[in-house]
Order: C-alpha cells, then sequence, then structure tokens
C-alpha cells in the first residue's frame, strides 16, 4: 500500500491508535499521510508524541486519549501543550499504566480492566467517563473500571516486515504496538524495508516478530518513516529537525512556513527528497 | 546556597534521598534526582539495592548516570529486561517493589502530589507533564520517597489537581481505600525532611539541614507547618558521599 491509500481509510470522526512512544517510532509518514488527505474530528489514542501535536496544531482532533505528550529530549510536546492550555480538545488523561489496560481490555475484547492506581485521586473526579468497580468476592475492593479503548484504526511503524503484515522490530523496545495492533479493529504498519519473509531472520531473532500479519490489514514500505522520531537501529532521532519543529509552536509565521515545507507534500518520496536537500544546506 | 566545606542544596537533598533507601530494597527509580539518589545509595550503604526503571531494567547497575530510561547503559547492566507494559502489570500493580521515588510541582499537608496543571483542569495557565506513571507509584509500592525544592508555590494549602494520592484527607484515608502501599514516608527537600504524623498523616518537619532554622523553613511553607518536638539537624554529605555523587554526575 502507499502512505495516502492508508489515509483514505481513515475518515473523520474516526477513534486512531498511534504506537511507538513520545517521540519513539512514530509512524510519522502515515500521520502526515492523514494530515494531508484532510480527515478531521479524530479521537487520537496515543503514548503522544509529535504525532499528537502535529494533528492537534493542523485542527484535525476532537479528542486525544494520553498516558503522556512528550518529545522526549523536550518534555512537553509544545504543539499539544497550546491545544491543552486553551481548551482545543477534549482530554482522557491516563496514567501510564492505566492507559496500558485499556489497550489491555482492548485487545482482551473486554469492556474494562480493574486496576488501583488512580483511587482516591482527581483523575476520577475530572473525567467522568471513568467509574469504579466492586469486586464480587468476598474482599470486596473498589477499583478504577479503565474502559477499553474503542479503536478503529491503529497505526505503527516496524523496523521490517514482509509483504503479508509480518513485523519486526530489532530495537531496544516494541513499546505497546502489539497491543494497539490487537486493540484496533483494523491496523495498518509502516516499516523502514519490506524483506522477503524468509530473510525475517536474518536481522533479528524470532521473540522480534512481535506483530503477526493476523492484526495487519496493510503494508506501506516506507524509509525513514518515523523520522524525526528514532528508529533504532536504522536511525536516532534528528533532534535538530525535532526542535526546528517544537519552535514552530511559539510562532504562528513559523508553523505555516513548516506546514508548507514538511506537511503539505504529495508523497513521502516528496518529504525524503526536501529532506536530503536539507541535510545538505 | 553553599555551605563552608562546599556542598549545595541540591547535593543535600539528593544524599538525604539516597540515605532514605534501604540495603537490599526493590527500587522503582525515575531519570534525574531519584536515579542519582538511588545510584548514590548503590555505591554508599545499599549495594544490593535493586533498582528498576521504567523502560524495564531490573536490577540496572550503571556506572553512569543515565541520561534517559532508555539509556544503553541501563539494559547492559541489568539482571533482566523486560517490556514497559510488565513493568506495570507484574512489578508495580503486583506489589513488587518496596520504594519509589517521585517529584512533584506541588504537594500539600497530607503529601498529595500534583504533576498535571496549574490553575484549574480545563483551561489550565500551565500544563505540566502529566501524570506518567507516578499514579501506579503512588498507590502500589511498599514506600513512596518524594523529593522537591522548598518553597510557598510547591508545598501548598491546596494543590490544584491530585494526581497521584499522597495520604488523601488524613488519616486512614489509604486504608478506606484498601491501597496496598503505605504511601509518602519521607518527603526531602533542600530545607529539611518532612514525615507524616503517625496518626493524622499530616507531614511534620523532622529534620532541617545544616545551617537551616526551623523558623526558615515554616517560612517557605504554604501552610501552617508542624515540627517535630525532638528535631533533629541532618547530617551533611560526608566526603564520600559527596565525592562518590559527583563522580557519577560527572
Amino acid at each position: 500500500m502507499t502512505e495516502d491509500e492508508v489515509a483514505e481509510e481513515i475518515a473523520s470522526g474516526m477513534t486512531v491508535g498511534i504506537g511507538g512512544w513520545g517521540s519513539r517510532r512514530k509512524p510519522m509518514s502515515l500521520v502526515r499521510a492523514v494530515l494531508r488527505r484532510g480527515a478531521d474530528d479524530l479521537h487520537l489514542v496515543s503514548y503522544g508524541g509529535p504525532d499528537v501535536g502535529l494533528l492537534c496544531a493542523a485542527g484535525r482532533v476532537r479528542k486525544v486519549s494520553y498516558g503522556f505528550v512528550s518529545l522526549d529530549s523536550i518534555p512537553l510536546e509544545p504543539h499539544f501543550r497550546i491545544a491543552r492550555q486553551t481548551g482545543a480538545v477534549e482530554t482522557l488523561e491516563l496514567d501510564e499504566g492505566a492507559f496500558y489496560l485499556g489497550l489491555l481490555a482492548a485487545s482482551h475484547r473486554l469492556p474494562f480492566y480493574p486496576t488501583r492506581a488512580g483511587l482516591g485521586s482527581d483523575m476520577l473526579a475530572c473525567n467522568p467517563g471513568l467509574r469504579t468497580v466492586r469486586s464480587p468476592y468476598d474482599d470486596g475492593e473498589e477499583l478504577v473500571a479503565v474502559p477499553a479503548f474503542d479503536i478503529d484504526v491503529s497505526l505503527v511503524h516496524m523496523n521490517r516486515a514482509d509483504a503479508r503484515g509480518n513485523g519486526q522490530f530489532l530495537g531496544p523496545d516494541l513499546y505497546f504496538d502489539d497491543l494497539f495492533a490487537m486493540a484496533a479493529e483494523r491496523t495498518f504498519m509502516s516499516c523502514e524495508r519490506i524483506i522477503p519473509t524468509e530473510s525475517l531472520l536474518e536481522e533479528g531473532p524470532v521473540h522480534t516478530l512481535r506483530i503477526p500479519r493476523l492484526h495487519v490489514d496493510g503494508v506501506v514500505e516506507a524509509p525513514e518513516g518515523a523520522h524525526f522520531t528514532e528508529c533504532p537501529p536504522d536511525y536516532g532521532r534528528d533532534e535538530a529537525f525535532q526542535r526546528a519543529y517544537a519552535a514552530t509552536a511559539r510562532d504562528l509565521d513559523a508553523w505555516d512556513r513548516f506546514r508548507a515545507e514538511w506537511l503539505e507534500l504529495e508523497s513521502h518520496d516528496t518529504y525524503r527528497d526536501r529532506l536530503a536537500r536539507w541535510r545538505d544546506s | 546556597m553553599t555551605a563552608a566545606n562546599g556542598w549545595t542544596a541540591d547535593e543535600m537533598m539528593t544524599v538525604a534521598a539516597a540515605r532514605a533507601l534501604p540495603d537490599r530494597a526493590v527500587c522503582f527509580v525515575g531519570i534525574g534526582l531519584p536515579s542519582s539518589a538511588a545510584n548514590l545509595a548503590r555505591r554508599m550503604h545499599a549495594p544490593d539495592a535493586v533498582l528498576i526503571y521504567e523502560s524495564g531494567c531490573i536490577g540496572a547497575k550503571p556506572g553512569t548516570l543515565p541520561s534517559s530510561i532508555g539509556d544503553g547503559v541501563l539494559s547492559d547492566t541489568a539482571d533482566a529486561v523486560i517490556g514497559v507494559p510488565e513493568i506495570f502489570a507484574y512489578w508495580l500493580q503486583g506489589g513488587r517493589i518496596d520504594v519509589g521515588f517521585l517529584g512533584a510541582a506541588q504537594i500539600d499537608r497530607f503529601a498529595n502530589i500534583n504533576t498535571t496543571v496549574i490553575g484549574g483542569y480545563q483551561a489550565p495557565k500551565v500544563r505540566l507533564p502529566g501524570a506518567g506513571g507516578a499514579p501506579e507509584i503512588a498507590a502500589n509500592c511498599g514506600e513512596v520517597v518524594i523529593t522537591l525544592r522548598h518553597g510557598r508555590r510547591s508545598l501548598v494549602e491546596e494543590i490544584d489537581f491530585i494526581t497521584s494520592l499522597g495520604h488523601g484527607d488524613g488519616g486512614d484515608h489509604r486504608e478506606r481505600l484498601r491501597l496496598r502501599g503505605r504511601g509518602p514516608g519521607t518527603v526531602i527537600t533542600d530545607l529539611g525532611v518532612l514525615q507524616p504524623d503517625p496518626e493524622t498523616k499530616e507531614l511534620t518537619l523532622t529534620s532541617v539541614h545544616p545551617g537551616v532554622e526551623a523558623a526558615d523553613v515554616a517560612a517557605e511553607t504554604g501552610w501552617d507547618l508542624r515540627v517535630a518536638p525532638d528535631l533533629d539537624v541532618t547530617p551533611p554529605p560526608s566526603d564520600e558521599e559527596l565525592s562518590v555523587l559527583r563522580e557519577l554526575q560527572g
């Protein structure tokens, strides 16, 4: 598939899960395609990074459910910070562990998962959609019931995949990408390189094959597809680019220029050409 | 503030936090001061402390301080490396962690923690980093050690948002919620050490750092601070503590 074909599958109003973690292995070429194709009113579910920031800054987001939204080397995603502080988006703000349980419940096709974290906190007071549940057993404990995320489409980025949709991560951490793939109705996966199935074990052991094709509805080959987030061992984070991106949050003209230069491009190939020129300059 | 023999208030805070970690404790460590304190403790009195980082590194023994939870020095020196989901499921929720270190933008007299917003929740004046994994640590670790710089804007009468529960409304609030962890046992600032009253759970000044008076601490606290009758003075950082800490921070 191409990025644009994936983006066509995402309609306005949908709930979109995005894999990766902060500014790490985010499916950025898919995110830019979604932005380009014009779907709006989206509900994003993400351990958020620039995926959330970009789509919020472009005005495509109704709601964000998140465990955090960070660029790692820049602790707070600046575009999301503005959206959050101006009340431009609805939020379901969970701690990272509760967020995990929302993904887990969805992947298990259960309505919720119970946890003790958050009892007595304002997480419950500020999120009327969150409820508690009482254990039916003798302990009678009251627990927070984290609702399953109802995700229409998940987007994840892997280091390698075969054409049938078996995905492989070669970096230090899968993060929660397997759960995003299992939690959603449909999942689309980009990867640095599509390789023959029989070559999948050349670069990593069988334990790195954590996204089986049964959970995947389409594969896109996208070299540098996670740029400017990191995608080890293929490449690290492009900190210079990330700083340039972050700086556009303080300046509307700079954001318009960034948008014209890097977002409103016809394809990921154009983006890569431009990136090569930017690095040379 | 720098004392005569050259240690700073931040170093005093880190050293005091290190001393709060018992040997053989299983400790959940965040980047920054907690990581400095836990690694200092491991080199001093707690060689068998087990440091757990959120990235999934169990028993990490870094020679230099990691720059982030994803730093390779953690996984390279760990007893085991598992995934982030397992950390939340089996280690935090499973109650396998003795001590968790937490920072805070604001705390109140019952050591409830705010890291979410300054101002109203819907349209905050300042959006802070958010919960991260802190509510899990606050709910589930055997004991919590909080570190933050002292000031009337950080130790306040009423926090703007309870992100991570300390002792709630005080007294037996945590027991009523049936939380398994005992909650914050120590709050360490750059001025002194506060600990909850055994009954009311209200934070009480139990120790001042060298050169600090109880009145100084009270003046920098946003509520009417109780002071323990047998107020201690924190022993200053020893030469060894200081040199190991500075070597770690390289």
